[in-house]
């Protein structure tokens, strides 16, 4: 009895992973079908006629290496500048005394739920008036810090015991010192799977590079893709979903690789003091 | 516990927060205020003199045919949104935890993937698989003998498209976090419930979700910035507001002001329209939940 009403719950959670999962089967699928089979065989997960005449396409269409090249530029400078933001300012809340201390952190904290649209015209402004319109440093730019990677680090910097730092300091190491050989080491899996998805979500960003991108040349993938899309109809699948599993491969591939550190620390992420 | 520091230790603090503190101060409480002023002028990005001309924005604002629409579709897409991505992960999470021992690092990790997929691949996958003609899921409800209506074409079922798209993208992590609230529940208060013979939902509603508040205001409140923000794409990439302003919601008539437009006072006013009403919305919420939190700490 037991065995049978568990059996009803994992249906449920494999029937809701299935339509989670299966777009992205789907996306992968088309992408190595010609255009007719697209059509006539919709439902076929292995291509009758698999071709690679789509990701040729794409590349022919579009400069896509450029793009590519663009995303990543931008997905590790801004990952790089908002991790190492990150560490120094929650290394400075755990482990410093000082005024203001709290209002300080709950300003900065604060800026998490400001909505986009309060800062997109100034902020796009901004970016116009110094010159970096059209160019992937304006999307760089006003992403350098992040006040989740704050939040998180310190929440992993708190779960390190005190006695710990109050030796080290004890035996006159250097706050460096203790960054370094102390405090760095036991935070690592929490910044790794901070930077990741700073990275994973910079690489999919899209409403900030769209205001302020131009050109083709200088897009980021997420809008290239959108190339692709026409309301009107007539999209060619095969050739959106080329370009899907080209945005995607990155990003799924890191977090295939660092799943268990990802979800371990969103899993703790919760709120806890 | 921690040792008092020296003027030189103060100033190492903050030194080390300066960094982002002056993005911040540069990119966003800087543009906060700016555009808390722009919404007091009549100025469009481009001429040399902005012209004040105090509430006016606003009264146009209130005065605009399109405003009751673009709320009600901004307030029905968050209402499906948190059913969609508080109710069913807490459920799900909840069965996760306290019901069935097999498969959980494979659950979680799988609930996850979608999250780290762009939005506009997200939008694209749907357009394509929702395609009432020739869709995967128009052809498997074939069999069934149900249609899938033109949704595109179709006030309210676009609002509701929208909002899977969002989810597809919001569950996973909302799923991880609220397990870790869930499963931080000590283990011997459900299985002694067990042991009593507690129905599962009872165990769900008298203990585990008052326990796990905290966690569920949290994602409660993330479920709707991460919603709104979210929501610009599939917008702008499959139905660009249409038809007839069916889909079209605050944050995406904000851009349209805002950057096809031109009317960036006007734009500006309506940002901060939308933050007065997601604000209420908060304290609506903490009114009446806030009596039931469980604070771990």
């Amino acid at each position: 009895m037991r065995i049978e009403s568990n059996l009803k719950w994992h249906i449920l959670l494999i029937l809701a992973l299935f339509i989670s999962l299966m777009p992205i089967v789907f996306a992968v699928s088309t992408s190595f079908k010609e255009l007719s089979e697209a059509y006539s065989n919709v439902l076929g997960i292995i291509p009758d006629k698999p071709t690679l005449s789509n990701y040729l396409r794409i590349f022919q269409e579009l400069p896509l290496n450029k793009i590519t090249f663009n995303t990543l530029v931008v997905a590790a400078t801004v990952t790089i500048f908002k991790v190492i933001t990150s560490v120094m300012a929650a290394y400075a809340f755990v482990y410093f005394d000082f005024k203001g201390k709290n209002l300080l952190y709950f300003i900065l904290i604060s800026t998490i739920f400001i909505p986009f649209t309060m800062t997109m015209i100034p902020n796009y402004l901004i970016i116009s008036q110094i010159g970096l319109r059209n160019n992937i440093m304006g999307v760089i730019l006003p992403q350098l810090s992040d006040a989740t990677g704050i939040f998180l680090i310190r929440q992993a910097m708190r779960s390190i015991p005190m006695p710990l730092i109050e030796a080290a300091r004890l035996e006159a190491a250097g706050n460096f010192q203790i960054m370094a050989n102390i405090v760095l080491p036991l935070v690592k899996p929490a910044v790794i799977s901070t930077g990741i998805m700073f990275f994973i979500n910079s690489w999919n960003e899209y409403v900030w590079p769209v205001l302020i991108l131009k050109d083709t040349t200088n897009y980021t993938l997420p809008l290239a893709l959108q190339l692709f899309v026409s309301s009107e109809g007539g999209t060619d699948f095969c050739l959106a979903m080329a370009v899907s599993v080209v945005t995607m491969i990155i990003p799924l591939g890191l977090y295939l690789i660092f799943q268990k550190y990802i979800i371990n620390t969103f899993t703790s992420s919760g709120v806890k003091g | 516990m921690k040792k008092k520091f020296g003027n030189k230790d103060v100033w190492i603090a903050y030194g080390l927060i300066l960094p982002a503190l002056l993005v911040f101060a540069i990119f966003m409480f800087y543009p906060f205020f700016y555009t808390v002023y722009l919404s007091f002028f009549d100025w469009n990005m481009i001429k040399p003199v902005k012209e004040f001309i105090g509430l006016a924005n606003y009264k146009a604002l209130f005065a605009d045919p399109l405003m009751p629409l673009v709320i009600k579709n901004t307030v029905e897409y968050i209402l499906i949104l948190l059913v969609l991505n508080c109710v069913a992960p807490y459920v799900l999470a909840f069965v996760l935890s306290f019901v069935i021992k097999r498969g959980r690092g494979f659950y979680k990790g799988a609930f996850f993937l979608p999250s780290v997929i762009s939005l506009v691949v997200g939008s694209i996958l749907y357009l394509w698989v929702l395609n009432p003609v020739s869709g995967p899921a128009a052809i498997l409800a074939e069999f069934l003998g149900i249609n899938i209506p033109i949704w595109s074409k179709t006030q309210g079922l676009v609002i509701v498209v929208l909002s899977i798209i969002t989810t597809w993208k919001i569950f996973g992590y909302n799923f991880i976090v609220i397990f870790g609230g869930v499963s931080g529940v000590p283990q011997e208060i459900i299985e002694a419930a067990k042991i009593d013979n507690v129905p599962l939902y009872k165990i769900f509603f008298d203990i585990v979700l008052p326990m796990s508040s905290a966690t569920g205001v949290y994602i409660f409140i993330m479920t709707i910035v991460q919603g709104l923000q979210y929501v610009f794409t599939p917008v702008k990439v499959v139905t660009q507001g249409g038809p007839d302003n069916a889909s079209s919601n605050i944050i995406y008539n904000i851009y349209q002001e805002g950057f096809v437009f031109y009317h960036t006072g006007y734009a500006s006013a309506m940002s901060i329209v939308a933050m007065v009403l997601f604000i209420v919305l908060l304290v609506i919420e903490f009114r009446y939940v806030e009596k039931g939190i469980y604070y771990e700490n």
